[in-house]
């Protein structure tokens, strides 16, 4: 007892060690969020365009350019992106970390993000789309009115398990010596020598943290169902 | 249609210029000319290691801790940390390749390096210490590190004695093939002084060594698990680090030293 008693000090308190994990759980959350969300920016707009190419044959430019952006992205792994965006292209400037980290964990989600979306565009059945010229829809109306809200709430779970591996994708910030969660948990493996508790520690923040986000999804979902039953 | 297309070129250009806006912008004249200067700067070391220590204890500057020694000294090349904080050989090795860096003519920290053993382990650390006594007195340790270390490296190559008896089983030696001399890859072998240091104390033992990569944060808590018999990686003893493992006598000192843009 006195020996684990021994250890949670000499983790936690000796020299505020938790505040490693704090920060780093803060920056964690920072990354996480500004990340999905340009992620689902970006992929929104990659599989509108995408989709309207399936559809209808126009924008066939940027439909070759976001297929090149999904193949090099999907194609490659997402550490060596991070690093090849800090230290290759912005190689000689001194830009901030985090910045470069969401940059990263976005474009890589966005690619995700996009072939999710378009396969809710495409499991809309075509009759939707009629539906909308028949009632003197444009396209983008029909788009945004009808086939989109459909669409978000068939890929829902996908997308809130896409979040759920960013979340954990994350945790590969620290190659760029950005001080996320993991990191302050390596820090504090570092300096202690004890393997144990920051790892479990750490690990029991991020699974409470999916926890959370697998909850808000479930009664977002609850929610949408609601409309369906009028 | 052709406006689309229009716009959807000049989109493709802005962002590939964009992105390589990046490059070529000049990096940041060097702002750390002795160990005084150092409080304020941002300073890169490798996590875990005893140039971490130094720099977490530097009033007011902030510690970027990489995973690699190399990749901390790539950012100080291109002006995103004021300094690095290793030790002296490792750096001696980064600066003769890169002509933009220079190490200040300031070493702070003399440091004993040593083997790492499982803490409790008394009797491994016995032998070992043994064997290291015998190899310093017989000069073997000192012609391992004049082959790679001074003026005079590659002329000493260190050699198993013929006829060696393994018969005493394995040790298995955990280290981090990134900081030359020490230790680094050549092909899929790990070279260096401590790898024919151990070879040496192996030979001696009569025992067959084994030599497991992994990052160097994981090495005491491997030697701790009992993944590794013992840990060498240009180790230097720390009280803290002793509160967790053994460790042998000391078989070289080494110097922390800066590194600072030219």
């Amino acid at each position: 007892m006195q020996d684990l008693l021994d250890t949670l000090y000499n983790t936690f308190i000796v020299d505020d060690r938790w505040k490693f994990l704090t920060t780093g759980l803060g920056n964690t959350l920072l990354i996480t969020f500004f990340s999905l969300l340009m992620g689902m920016v970006l992929g929104f707009i990659v599989a509108i365009v995408r989709a309207t190419y399936d559809k209808t044959g126009k924008l066939k430019i940027l439909n070759f350019l976001f297929k090149i952006y999904l193949t090099v992205i999907r194609g490659t792994p997402v550490v060596v992106q991070l690093l090849i965006i800090y230290f290759v292209v912005f190689g000689s400037v001194n830009i901030d970390k985090l910045f470069v980290a969401v940059l990263a964990f976005g474009l890589n989600s966005g690619a995700y993000v996009a072939e999710i979306v378009r396969s809710g565009i495409m499991s809309i059945e075509k009759g939707q789309f009629e539906a909308g010229s028949s009632l003197g829809f444009s396209y983008a109306q029909t788009m945004i009115y009808i086939i989109l809200p459909q669409a978000f709430k068939n890929v829902l779970p996908a997308l809130a398990n896409e979040a759920i591996v960013l979340l954990k994708e994350t945790s590969v910030a620290g190659y760029i010596a950005v001080n996320d969660l993991t990191k302050g948990g390596d820090y504090i493996r570092s300096v202690t020598y004890q393997a144990f508790l920051p790892l479990i520690c750490v690990a029991i923040i991020y699974l409470i943290m999916v926890m959370i986000m697998t909850w808000l999804v479930t009664k977002l979902e609850r929610r949408l169902a609601k409309n369906d039953k009028g | 249609m052709k406006l689309k297309k229009l716009i959807s070129v000049m989109a493709a250009c802005m962002l590939s210029a964009a992105v390589f806006t990046g490059c070529g912008e000049s990096v940041p004249e060097n702002t750390v000319h002795s160990l005084d200067d150092l409080p304020g700067k941002t300073i890169g070391v490798q996590l875990g290691t005893t140039g971490d220590i130094f720099a977490t204890d530097i009033e007011g500057a902030t510690v970027e801790r990489y995973n690699k020694g190399a990749d901390a000294v790539q950012a100080l090349k291109q002006g995103k940390v004021d300094a690095v904080l290793i030790d002296n050989e490792p750096a001696k090795v980064f600066v003769s390749n890169n002509e933009e860096l220079m190490i200040l003519d300031e070493p702070f920290a003399v440091e004993e390096y040593a083997i790492a053993i499982k803490k409790g382990n008394d009797e491994l650390t016995e032998k070992i210490n043994t064997a290291l006594g015998e190899l310093k007195n017989d000069g073997t340790l000192d012609n391992i590190r004049k082959n790679w270390i001074g003026d005079e490296a590659g002329n000493y190559p260190y050699t198993s004695p013929e006829g060696t008896d393994r018969s005493n089983g394995t040790l298995v030696m955990a280290t981090n093939p990134e900081f030359p001399p020490y230790e680094s890859m050549s092909g899929d072998a790990v070279v260096g002084f401590d790898a024919d240091m151990m070879q040496a104390v192996c030979d001696r033992m009569g025992m067959e060594l084994i030599i497991e990569s992994m990052s160097f944060d994981s090495i005491i808590t491997a030697v701790d698990s009992g993944k590794a018999d013992v840990g060498v990686a240009g180790m230097t003893v720390t009280p803290e680090r002793q509160e967790n493992v053994n460790f042998s006598d000391s078989y070289t000192t080494a110097t922390q030293v800066i590194i600072v843009r030219k």
